[in-house]
């Protein structure tokens, strides 16, 4: 008995400790964002002068009356638009090649999964010529479709290599015993190892997503009109060459991560429920 | 349920993906046959330029233009001469404006030239980039067409030389006039006795002032480096006057000339006593980290281009009415002149990489700038137009004494970092920061930055 | 059954895989040959070119860029500073990371799914509010950690402008932006123990620390592995808030291959150079992967 009071009271203690630390750690995680949307309740001369960190004189609506009105709405219906394409291929592909990768046994499994890896470490930098050359040769340059060909592309590295080894998790009864049922490769693909694969593809949706949301290199570099750009673009309409609306600025970025944070509280419930679904079948 | 669902979700997903990944396939191919092999992006791109010279998108009749002009006053004035242009103009062609963010330009700009894309027509700084695009052959010379319009001898002289090259016009300069100087809080130096000063002595004293009582002499945010280089570039322009810059810079001198070295130990003897804000090296021009320091009235003085008087008037015109300016003072005994300004008459200059009757048209939309009316506009959005009579229209008293001291200036040297070889420039802008954070010595800065100019020098030879 | 029926099974079967296996892989590998492995073979081509990046004609120099390459000070200093990058990250994220996955696969579901979602606002938020709001809250005057500072009765910290403490200081706020990523990893990974394996250690008497170090760590060990290889291609390659926030100053204290390579790509007009970095770049980072990889797969086996 004694030892089973102890017990309790060392994990109450453990506990405890461990939710001081998580308190610390909410604010440590939150206060930027916190600061950013203050400060876009500001006006600009207000945030220099009483300083980055105090709060707001008033409720100051400006900063986001004068986004709404520009192009941010079409900023916006772009960077949805880009995102929805590319995940959704990026991961399908992916998905595709690590299934070999982790479960068929071939010689040249090795050799394509070091090159995949590989690609891994190409500077993003690097490609903006070639890739700009590309897209005007393809007339896609200053069009949204020119973005999810190199969105999808420099997400598979990654994503390959988070999968593979995600599906070599799988155990192998399971594909056996579908073999058995007489089910084919293709068949197996979609039965078992997508469905399977959930908690790490929700992973990596959710980090390629963050990713391609924030994408702002190939975006420029592809993109020329206001009604081709995304939102991590939408930021030049406050800044010039000496001057710049950092509050305006402190609007558009909590305008653009809040439809992300949304997303990511009401889906994640919806994820961990796939993430069990995943773990008691395996 | 949920499997079929699946099943079909993933062949549909499976069709779209096959048809993009083919479509991109084939267009690789298709773009990697016209030269050979795959990887000739240099000489690739380089002959199309010259085969093709209507770039920017099939239409023949249209000039494309991109400038920097995202924001505020500077887009209001881009879109208005656009507008002019286009509505007046006999020559038939239209101008289309590209606007870029200033941070992303040049590496767009550079991407667009080395794939033969290059816009019809584009602003730049003048100086080093400008030279590389004009040796890479993405600048007309435009004399002939330039004295041809009816403007021309509204342009300041100083204007027109810093969009030169070797005597030829390469840049139609447009924007604004922009010196640096120091900028002063006129009640900080009231309630202190303080007065605007005649040397660098003069100088020092106000700082020492300010210092015991608490305030900033200097507003400086040198994370953004080329912040700092105005310091070391007027204290060499007073020491040694103009002559060893040029000299270093033809490979006649050195940068490590008395004039460099004394810029340099001034500013480190100026750190050690604290003139400036605490963790100078780390603070962010862009974020407004110097400018902070003036309206929280914590510093003194702030030594900038003159545009920042937009900037202070855009922010808080209650705070800009406090403020007061005055030239760098001269260094007794230097002999060197003190009219001597450091800055840009123009600041962004138009070059055309096209030709015959579009040329001619580019010209005409460059030179529209320098109208009356859209002088107005300049100067109505807190900018001053680099043309002659601008100084006789300007009412704002700080405004008019800063263009009384570029009026007065015998010759306007342009910022180091916009006119050396970008090479050069970053090593002067590195070294530049190490002086602030004692951690070069300026002899060594000097090194570094002399190194560079020499290899530029025999690399270019 | 005799053995050459077997043998002939087995060949269709294998035969049946490659099939398949190409099918699979087919879509990847055009995608990365469009825009990896075509950009590379570019670079490589182009680092034995002098080219300002816009002139028609470069000029051939062979492996001139490459020798340069090697006697570069300045590159082997951002390969340095890269590689402290790359320690401190897989040092601070991954265990913290792990530690938040962990207090929250310990504490059940429902109640702590708000630390999930404030924890992982950092990896949402884009660059150029990270690193203007940090450049305020590490300010030498004023900045949170001077004031903090202070308030203990120390001095004001130059945190960014003390060439000694920027990278680390650098170091911290990309930790504070990646984290979650592996947080979100860790929690994926812990979804891959079966409950049944939780319940059995606590049937058989184990507590959570000791489930924790002995059960949920050696199966969690492959995810951190494949964590720690993550890591380490991002540190090497890391070019973001370093470029918003320190411009890989002051001096050289904070600049990294990347943001060397474009320096000299892009602003230098050193075309030419800049891909001999990059090329570089690319190879030093490959080997280094795929060393680590054999390393550890050895280990395992």
């Amino acid at each position: 008995m004694d030892k089973y009071r102890a017990s309790r009271v060392k994990s109450a203690a453990a506990w405890a400790l461990a939710f001081v630390f998580a308190i610390v750690a909410t604010v440590f995680a939150v206060m930027p964002f916190v600061f950013m949307v203050l400060n876009s309740f500001k006006e600009k001369f207000e945030m220099l002068q009483k300083g980055v960190f105090a709060l707001p004189q008033e409720l100051y609506l400006d900063n986001y009356i004068g986004v709404m009105a520009g192009n941010f709405g079409v900023f916006f219906r772009n960077s949805v638009l880009v995102l929805a394409v590319s995940l959704t291929l990026l991961l399908f592909v992916s998905a595709c090649a690590s299934y070999p990768l982790s479960k068929m046994h071939f010689g040249l499994a090795d050799p394509i999964y070091g090159v995949i890896v590989a690609c891994m470490s190409i500077p993003l930098h690097i490609t903006l010529i070639p890739v700009f050359r590309m897209m005007q040769n393809l007339h896609l340059y200053n069009t949204i479709w020119a973005l999810p060909g190199p969105y999808i592309a420099f997400g598979v590295p990654i994503s390959v290599f988070i999968l593979t080894s995600f599906m070599k998790g799988i155990p192998d009864e399971i594909i056996e015993s579908a073999e058995i049922d007489g089910c084919n490769k293709y068949g197996m693909f979609f039965r078992i190892m997508l469905p399977l694969s959930k908690p790490g593809l929700s992973t990596l949706a959710i980090y390629n997503g963050v990713n391609m949301w924030n994408e702002f290199s190939f975006a420029y570099t592809l993109t020329q009109d206001a009604a081709h750009r995304t939102l991590p673009l939408a930021v030049w309409e406050y800044r010039g060459q000496y001057s710049m609306n950092t509050p305006m600025i402190m609007a558009v970025l909590t305008l653009t991560v809040l439809p992300m944070i949304v997303l990511f509280a009401v889906a994640q419930d919806k994820l961990v429920k796939g993430m069990t679904a995943g773990a008691v079948k395996g | 349920m949920k499997r079929t669902h699946v099943t079909v979700l993933g062949k549909r997903a499976l069709a779209v993906a096959l048809g993009v990944v083919c479509a991109v396939g084939l267009a690789a191919c298709g773009s990697g046959s016209g030269s050979g092999a795959a990887a000739t992006t240099a000489a690739s791109g380089g002959g199309q330029t010259a085969a093709a010279p209507a770039p920017g998108g099939g239409d023949d009749k249209t000039i494309e233009f991109w400038h920097i002009a995202t924001e505020g006053g500077h887009k209001v004035k881009v879109e208005a001469a656009i507008e002019k242009f286009n509505s007046t103009t006999q020559s038939g062609y239209k101008v289309v404006g590209v606007p870029i963010q200033n941070d992303t330009y040049k590496e767009k700009l550079v991407i667009a030239m080395s794939s033969g894309e290059c816009p019809d027509a584009y602003v730049s700084w003048s100086g080093g980039p400008m030279n590389e695009y004009i040796n890479s052959g993405f600048a007309r010379e435009l004399d002939a067409l330039f004295d041809a319009t009816p403007n021309k001898d509204k342009y300041l002289e100083g204007a027109l030389a810093q969009g030169r090259l070797d005597g030829k016009l390469y840049g139609i300069p447009y924007h604004n006039t922009s010196i640096s100087g120091v900028f002063y809080n006129t009640e900080i130096f009231a309630k202190y006795g303080l007065e605007e000063p005649k040397t660098l002595e003069d100088l020092e004293k106000i700082c020492d002032t300010l210092l015991e009582n608490d305030i900033i002499p200097f507003a400086l945010a040198n994370g953004s480096k080329w912040t700092g280089s105005m310091y070391f570039m007027s204290l060499a322009a007073r020491k040694g006057g103009l002559e060893p810059f040029q000299k270093a810079v033809a490979g006649e001198g050195t940068f490590e000339d008395a004039a460099f070295i004394y810029a340099g130990e001034k500013i480190q003897e100026w750190v050690k006593k604290g003139y400036f804000p605490e963790g100078v090296n780390s603070l962010s021009e862009d974020d407004g980290q110097a400018k902070q320091l003036m309206y929280q009235e914590a510093a003194g003085m702030l030594l900038c281009g003159s545009w920042y008087t937009g900037t202070f008037s855009d922010d808080s015109k209650e705070f800009y009415a406090k403020v007061n300016w005055f030239s760098f003072p001269e260094i007794t005994g230097s002999g060197a002149d003190p009219k001597i300004q450091i800055g840009t008459v123009g600041d962004q200059f138009i070059s055309m990489n096209c030709d015959g009757d579009k040329l001619k048209a580019a010209v005409e939309f460059a030179t529209i700038f320098s109208d009356d009316d859209m002088i107005q506009v300049g100067i109505d959005n807190g900018t001053v137009p680099p043309f002659k009579g601008v100084v006789d229209q300007l009412t704002d008293p700080c405004t008019v004494k800063i263009m009384q001291a570029a009026a007065d200036a015998p010759e306007i040297q342009l910022w180091y970092d916009q006119y050396l070889p970008p090479a050069v420039a970053t090593a002067h802008l590195d070294g530049s920061q190490e002086i602030f954070g004692l951690t070069k010595t300026p002899e060594q800065a000097a090194k570094m930055m002399q190194d560079a100019m020499a290899k530029y020098n025999s690399e270019s030879k | 059954m005799t053995k050459t029926a077997t043998t002939s099974l087995q060949r269709k079967r294998a035969r049946e895989t490659h099939v398949a296996a190409a099918v699979f892989l087919a879509p990847v590998v055009v995608l990365l040959a469009v825009f990896i492995f075509y950009p590379i073979f570019d670079t490589f081509h182009i680092s034995t070119f002098k080219w300002n990046g816009i002139d028609a004609n470069p000029v051939f120099i062979g492996l001139g860029n490459w020798a340069a390459l090697l006697k570069d000070g300045a590159f082997w200093i951002a390969f340095r500073n890269n590689i402290t990058i790359m320690v401190c990250s897989i040092l601070v994220q991954i265990p913290l990371g792990l530690a938040m996955a962990t207090f929250l696969d310990f504490g059940g579901t429902k109640k702590l799914n708000v630390f999930k979602i404030l924890w992982f606002i950092p990896l949402l938020m884009s660059s150029v509010a990270i690193g203007f709001l940090f450049t305020y809250a590490l300010a030498t005057n004023g900045g949170i950690v001077s004031t903090i500072s202070r308030f203990l009765g120390g001095k004001n910290i130059d945190l960014l402008g003390n060439p000694r403490l920027a990278l680390f200081t650098v170091i911290m706020v990309i930790a504070w932006q990646f984290t979650p990523f592996y947080m979100v990893y860790c929690m994926a990974a812990y979804t891959n123990i079966p409950m049944e394996v939780f319940e059995a250690s606590i049937i058989d008497g184990a507590t959570k620390p000791q489930y924790f170090r002995h059960i949920a760590l050696p199966l969690l060990m492959p995810s951190l592995k494949s964590a720690a290889i993550l890591s380490m291609v991002g540190s090497l390659k890391y070019f973001d808030l370093i470029y918003v926030m320190t411009g890989g100053g002051p001096g050289t204290s904070t600049e990294l291959m990347a943001t060397y390579m474009y320096k000299q790509s892009f602003k230098n007009f050193n075309m030419g150079y800049g891909s001999a970095v990059a090329a570089g770049m690319f190879l030093l980072i490959t080997c280094m992967a795929l060393a680590t990889m054999r390393l550890i797969n050895q280990k395992e086996g």
